[in-house]
């Protein structure tokens, strides 16, 4: 098991560089720089900037010198954020993006997996239609559009939470629920398919045949097989989830990091690009092998090699 | 089952670790104020700020040698007053004595002098430092050419005298030095914290107000600093919110957790009759470029053709903002605006410009592109000119958007035929929008120069006597905009604005600077938080 964790591990390294090395490719290829402005600068200007970021140097030299820093840990100077590294804005917002995700990953499993497995047990009823009707309008309405709507009902109109900001826990209720209703449709539709495979399967049948009621098949047994897949698409999801939502974040005013996938990309911020990059690169990493130590636990077929 | 349940335990537990703290920054019996920026602020430290979130913030946190009025005319601040030369070459401002830091060390002119040392110093590398390219010797500094800083002409004569040498005479200088760039610095605190001297823990200013609080991507705090020269602010608290989304900010208004919001276009119309509802014209202009390397641009009747084929006065109708609409280029609110200059709408006349240029109702014109930069209001002007321009001249003109970096990199390498700008004032004088067209300008990016136009807007810098200065404005607005027509202007924008009735003397300026030292709030009213 520790010899399992520890190799996934060494695999991450070649994974981050190979992530690095595209990232650091790519956004050098777009056109436009950092320093490029309305009111454009003077050229001398731009030179004293370009050398006090390294950007006068060749382009293997500036490559050169990003692994160097990010071997340290060092994941370089904001370009936009003057003063503050990019391990600065990442420390100032992960944090807030994790809280989010965390909550809003809560309330797609517990609504996720309660409608799907409600529908798939009692399928083709009016409960199955119901809930399969909401899993397929939460993964149609855009977050925006959602978090539009739950302003309106809960803030404007019911006065319950605040319709943005991060002052207090009333707060983190409707970004949450912004962020976490379509993975919970997702989740939902997912269950469901799957229980409903399972129950056909030649296990349940023979369950049945024993006489077990249908409470026990689908409790002890189906489930038990039914929830692979949901595991299986919670590792991204997670890491998707933990790192922020750009829209969301921008509707409910949080001071996550989810913005920077966005902004960081249209200031040019090289280093920032990078840095929330090389984040999520790392959480998609630690998610999936939390996921494969998890399958062992709820399926003892599945051994670690 | 049991693992699920476990780990669903875990995921909740993780949720709920952290909340965001309770403290919501507020005493309910203080004074407070609050707004929103548009974005997280680049930088505190103002030699290196130039976005106009950073610079609202800086503005009430510091002072300079001058200051603006409300009619934007500088006055005296630091400098308690300043004297000039005959040659108006050199300028000797006299600093007040009672001018204290936060941490209560005196203000003097060695602090003026560091400062403009640091951001004219190469390492700085400070986008603004050409601000003070008006002093000798600070171009070579900043450029490289000299390595001495002793020899830029700014030096403190002692602790309460500055003397500035110009390399030619600059009658807009004390407009200069209202700048934010400008402003003094401290030698010790900055070589004491490298980066970090524009933390909370470390930053100390002189204005109204000081920082108490910067979290960072969400929340900013003022607070009256007692130590300020000039009478304590009427508000304690200043409270400036990170919310990017116009939407979002106008709902916290709305639910009264904002005191001041700038009007989402889109609700513009909504709240026209609304008794919160203020309007004001904004310095800052919007035209179209055309390239005169490009055919048929090349050709000035052609580029007057295009210009007079627009009919301004529908922008306003479509944006709905106010906007003022303009053929000239001296914004409304500016000495020497002239709504008299520039090309009217005149469809017959177009035509008959455009056919004498050769290009009868647009026959053998070669396919001409509009570029501008991704945005709505940019596309939907586009679109409303696109359509001008095939009613009245016949001409079908392809429209090409961009991300707006690369935009400025299309523009900078390979300038489209036709493209938008804009300008905002950084300084309100004619000098700063004429400026920007000069052949020497490296804004000017439609690679038309005329020596004549350069003459008159260099005179007209150094240029005493109001009434000839205006002349030699209106002159080079008429090369501008009628004769030459590099450009045609487009309109002048407006700002759309809410402010609580419970907030009173809080100016609104063409700059749109946000001073808050005068500004109350009305006692008794609660703040919701």
């Amino acid at each position: 098991m520790l010899l399992f964790i520890l190799r996934r591990l060494l695999w991450a390294v070649p994974v981050l560089w190979a992530v690095a090395t595209l990232t650091f490719v790519m956004m050098h290829l777009v056109p436009g720089g950092p320093f490029d402005r309305e009111k454009k600068l003077p050229p001398e200007i731009k030179a004293n900037i370009e050398a006090k970021y390294h950007l006068d140097k060749p382009f293997a030299v500036q490559y050169g010198l990003y692994l160097k820093g990010l071997l340290k840990g060092d994941l370089g100077p904001s370009y936009k954020y003057l003063g503050r590294t990019v391990n600065d804005v990442i420390a100032d917002t992960l944090p807030v993006s994790i809280q989010l995700g965390a909550l809003a990953l809560f309330i797609a499993l517990v609504l996720g997996l309660l409608a799907g497995m409600a529908s798939g047990a009692f399928a083709q009823t009016a409960w199955d239609k119901t809930s399969m009707f909401f899993a397929t309008a939460g993964i149609s309405i855009p977050n925006f559009v959602l978090g539009a709507f739950l302003i309106l009902v809960f803030s404007h109109q019911f006065k319950l939470f605040p319709p943005a900001l991060w002052e207090d826990a009333r707060s983190v209720v409707l970004p949450a629920f912004a962020l976490g209703l379509a993975p919970a449709a997702y989740i939902a539709r997912l269950t469901r398919s799957s229980i409903l495979e399972e129950k056909h399967r030649d296990y349940v049948r023979t369950a049945r045949a024993k006489g077990l009621p249908e409470t026990t098949i689908l409790f002890r047994h189906v489930l038990k097989n039914a929830i692979t897949p949901v595991i299986t698409v919670l590792g991204p999801l997670a890491a998707t989830l933990v790192t922020g939502s750009f829209v969301i974040e921008f509707i409910f005013s949080v001071p996550g990091m989810g913005k920077f996938f966005i902004t960081a990309v249209t200031n040019r911020d090289y280093p920032l690009i990078m840095g929330v990059t090389l984040v999520y690169a790392l959480l998609v990493v630690l998610a999936n092998l939390l996921v494969d130590l998890f399958y062992t636990v709820i399926d003892p077929r599945i051994q670690l090699e | 089952m049991k693992a699920l349940l476990i780990s669903l335990l875990f995921i909740g537990l993780v949720a709920s670790f952290l909340w965001p703290s309770a403290d919501r920054g507020t005493v309910e019996s203080e004074a407070v104020f609050r707004m929103n920026l548009t974005a997280e602020p680049p930088t505190l430290d103002w030699a290196l700020a130039t976005d106009n979130v950073s610079i609202r913030v800086i503005e009430n946190l510091m002072e300079g040698l001058t200051a603006y009025d409300a009619a934007l005319r500088p006055q005296p601040a630091i400098a308690a007053r300043w004297t000039v030369s005959g040659d108006g070459r050199i300028y000797t401002f006299h600093l007040r004595p009672d001018v204290y830091w936060s941490d209560g060390k005196q203000v003097t002119a060695h602090d003026f002098e560091y400062a403009w040392k640091r951001l004219l110093n190469p390492a700085t590398a400070s986008e603004y430092a050409y601000f003070l390219y008006d002093v000798e010797n600070a171009a070579a500094y900043n450029t490289g050419r000299i390595k001495d800083a002793d020899l830029v002409g700014v030096k403190a004569l002692h602790d309460l005298t500055l003397r500035v040498d110009l390399k030619k005479q600059a009658v807009y200088f004390p407009s200069v030095t209202t700048f934010t760039a400008t402003f003094p610095q401290r030698k010790d605190l900055i070589e004491r914290y490298g980066d970090r001297w524009t933390e909370p823990a470390h930053l100390v200013t002189l204005g109204a107000f000081r920082l108490e609080e910067w979290r960072h991507e969400y929340r900013l705090t003022l607070v009256a600093n007692e130590h300020y020269y000039g009478d304590r602010p009427a508000l304690d608290r200043v409270i400036f919110y990170v919310v990017s989304e116009e939407t979002t900010a106008l709902t916290l208004y709305e639910t009264g957790y904002l005191d001041r919001v700038t009007l989402p276009p889109i609700a513009i119309p909504r709240y026209k009759t609304h008794p919160d509802y203020v309007r004001a014209p904004f310095l800052r202009g919007y035209y179209y470029g055309f390239n005169l390397d490009k055919a048929p641009f090349d050709k000035v009747k052609v580029r007057q053709a295009f210009s007079m084929a627009i009919d301004r006065e529908e922008i306003p109708k479509i944006l709905k903002g106010g906007e003022i609409p303009a053929t000239s280029w001296i914004p409304q609110g500016m000495f020497a605006h002239n709504p008299e200059i520039g090309l009217a709408f005149n469809p017959e006349k177009a035509r008959r410009f455009l056919a004498e240029a050769g290009y009868k109702n647009g026959a053998g014109l070669p396919p001409i592109t509009l570029a501008f930069n991704t945005d709505p209001t940019n596309r939907m002007i586009a679109e409303h000119i696109q359509a001008q321009w095939k009613k009245n001249l016949g001409v079908t003109v392809l429209l090409d958007n961009m991300e707006w970096k690369v935009y400025l990199q299309q523009l900078r390498e390979d300038t489209p035929q036709v493209f938008r700008l804009g300008w905002g004032a950084d300084y309100p004088d004619p000098d700063n929008f004429m400026n920007l067209f000069t052949s020497t300008s490296g804004n000017n990016n439609t690679h038309w120069g005329n020596a004549e136009y350069d003459r008159f807007i260099s005179d007209a810098a150094s240029e005493g006597d109001p009434s000839k200065r205006l002349a030699l404005y209106d002159a080079a607005q008429r090369i501008l905009t009628e004769t030459d027509v590099p450009i045609m202007p487009l309109f002048f924008a407006a700002q759309n604005l809410l402010i609580s009735p419970e907030i009173e003397g809080l100016e609104v300026n063409a700059m749109d600077l946000i001073h808050l030292k005068k500004v109350k709030r009305k006692p008794s009213n609660k703040v919701q938080s």
